[in-house]
């Protein structure tokens, strides 16, 4: 043997144990589903099953309680994503502005996403409880009338956000701060020289330097945004008259109360377009960067 | 920016912080609240400390057990973090120092499938799992998250930084591409596959909906599922169920504690140049 062959022997043994696992667990997972979407299964009897075209993508069309859920996640994405980005600039432009204790606050902003999903639910539904949650205990002390968080469709996916901001937005902060860390103190310094105010600072050096930074934080909000499941599932459920079921919401009921497998793969393929659009967009951005 | 500025910066972002850390320091004071307390929230403090709703958790072992949960989140989170990052260094070394043929090919689909969304997988790995006879076993939610290829993908990032010189110096002294792996890339490696562990533990521990839909028995349920399915059925017991949740929580905020650095330095870095 070659010392070459040796070579490549040795790299395809490492690489082995890896390729098993991608292939029951990557490839073929996406074989299936890519069947699925085209398929009416019948679990009970797996002979019906039929080759249904392409029914399960019109079905959805149809169907206005897949309507509903789109119209639930894209609620939440245009509520959620100029907030996270917002508060998380003025979190981070707060952060570098600090001469002291910018770790520590760094921590502190950080230790919610520490929490999971479930813990962070049931700690939000009892904030939000109508009768004897400390939002309305403290709207009654300052005489405001009390507000239906959970029970009132106007208020539930507001209520669904506000906790998810709790729970990331510190994520974020961190990420601009790196940005704004990485714009070296020269340009500062060279435009206090020339007498800049300070906003003129923030708007013609910080924020188009930090631009990259930002739209990579708006296409991965965004992108986990579309991905919502956990926020609201453990809040407030579906939420007053589904207000708060997102479209992966909708996709477990379907597959996992329904077994409706094939129309379940063929929402998660449109769920999957809509998030690849901005997949694509991140990965040009990424791409540009190491140009 | 004067100094005097910064100071008032200072101590805004210190309330900033605090405000942040409300909701977890009212939900630990809680859970030393006997129920009436809680159910009059008037007083932030307990005006007596109980220890009764931890007793309770802890005790009730038919309905919520949690330390069965608590097992089984470690069982998990230690298996999937293990095999992470072994299969990560085994393939990111085969990929960048070894340089096998459609390595390049490997690491390219790899970053491709890093976009596609887990919500894809869910219904096909179901099926698949139930014909491995893997639903409803702790593995079901060890073996597929070993397919991720981020690990890959960051080991790789750091792994190409080191000099070929280091290993060709070990390979003229007679040592095997095996060897050079395991005496010289693993340890060079260390604060990357830290890293890794550290974020595939939290990722692992804090899965939702995974455990959701691949375990079915209760004595399989990993934490967040358990404490769900407690919440719900516990649902005015805010004592209890806050206790729960916060104890859901407690082994990742001691590793906060510990990886700060690490892990706010690693998540910040994501949005930059490499």
């Amino acid at each position: 043997m070659t010392f070459r062959q040796q070579r490549n022997l040795t790299g395809y043994l490492l690489v082995a144990p890896y390729l098993v696992s991608f292939v029951i667990f990557l490839a073929l997972p996406v074989v299936v589903a890519l069947v699925l979407a085209f398929v009416q299964l019948d679990l009970a009897n797996k002979s019906h099953s039929k080759f249904v075209g392409l029914s399960n993508f019109t079905d959805a069309f149809g169907d206005e309680a897949f309507r509903n859920a789109m119209l639930a996640t894209g609620r939440y994405c245009i509520l959620m994503v100029p907030s996270v980005l917002l508060i998380a600039t003025g979190l981070g432009f707060g952060l570098y502005a600090m001469s002291r204790g910018r770790e520590v606050v760094r921590g502190l902003i950080y230790i919610p996403a520490m929490l999971n999903v479930a813990a962070t639910g049931i700690l939000w539904q009892w904030f939000f409880n109508t009768e004897f949650g400390l939002f309305n205990f403290t709207a009654k002390r300052m005489h405001l009338p009390p507000v239906p968080w959970l029970s009132d469709q106007a208020y539930a996916m507001p209520a669904v956000v506000i906790m998810s901001i709790w729970w990331t937005v510190g994520g974020t902060a961190v990420i601009v701060l790196a940005g704004l860390q990485q714009i070296p103190r020269p340009f500062f310094e060279a435009a206090m020289l020339d007498g800049a105010t300070g906003w003129n600072v923030l708007t013609k050096i910080s924020l188009p330097l930090l631009k990259p930074v930002l739209l990579f934080v708006f296409v991965t909000t965004t992108i986990s945004s579309f991905q919502m499941f956990g926020q609201a599932a453990v809040l407030s459920g579906d939420g007053p008259n589904y207000s708060t079921r997102g479209v992966v919401q909708y996709i477990f009921f379907i597959a996992f109360d329904g077994y409706r497998f094939g129309y379940g793969a063929a929402i998660s393929w449109l769920l999957f377009l809509v998030i690849a659009v901005f997949s694509l967009a991140q990965s040009r951005l990424f791409r540009t960067k190491h140009a | 920016m004067r100094k005097r500025t910064r100071e008032v910066f200072n101590i805004l972002m210190l309330a900033v912080g605090a405000v942040f850390m409300i909701p977890l320091v009212i939900m630990f004071l809680t859970t030393f609240k006997m129920e009436r307390e809680i159910l009059d929230p008037s007083a932030v403090v307990p005006r007596t400390w109980s220890f009764s709703n931890y007793e309770q958790v802890l005790n009730s072992t038919v309905e919520a057990p949690i330390q069965l949960w608590t097992l089984n989140s470690f069982f998990v989170s230690c298996g999937t973090t293990l095999f992470v990052v072994i299969l990560s260094a085994m393939v990111a070394f085969a990929i960048t120092r070894i340089q096998i043929p459609g390595g390049r090919v490997l690491m390219n689909v790899v970053v491709a499938t890093m976009m596609m969304p887990a919500q894809l997988f869910l219904i096909p790995l179901y099926m698949i799992l139930g014909r491995m006879h893997m639903l409803d076993t702790p593995y079901a939610l060890i073996f597929p998250a070993t397919a991720n290829g981020f690990g890959i993908f960051m080991v790789s990032q750091f792994m190409q930084g080191i000099p070929p010189s280091v290993e060709e110096a070990a390979l003229i002294d007679g040592c095997s591409f095996l060897g050079v792996f395991w005496k010289i890339a693993i340890p060079l490696c260390g604060p990357a596959l830290a890293t890794l562990a550290v974020f595939t533990f939290i990722g692992s521990w804090n899965d939702y909906i995974t455990p959701l839909v691949f375990t079915e028995s209760v004595s399989n349920y990993t934490l967040p599922v358990g404490i769900a399915l407690f919440q719900s059925s516990y649902s005015t017991q805010y004592g209890l169920t806050l206790a729960t949740s916060l104890l859901s929580a407690v082994p990742l905020l001691i590793a906060f504690a510990v990886f700060q650095k690490q892990i706010i330095e690693a998540s910040s870095a994501s949005g930059l140049k490499d």
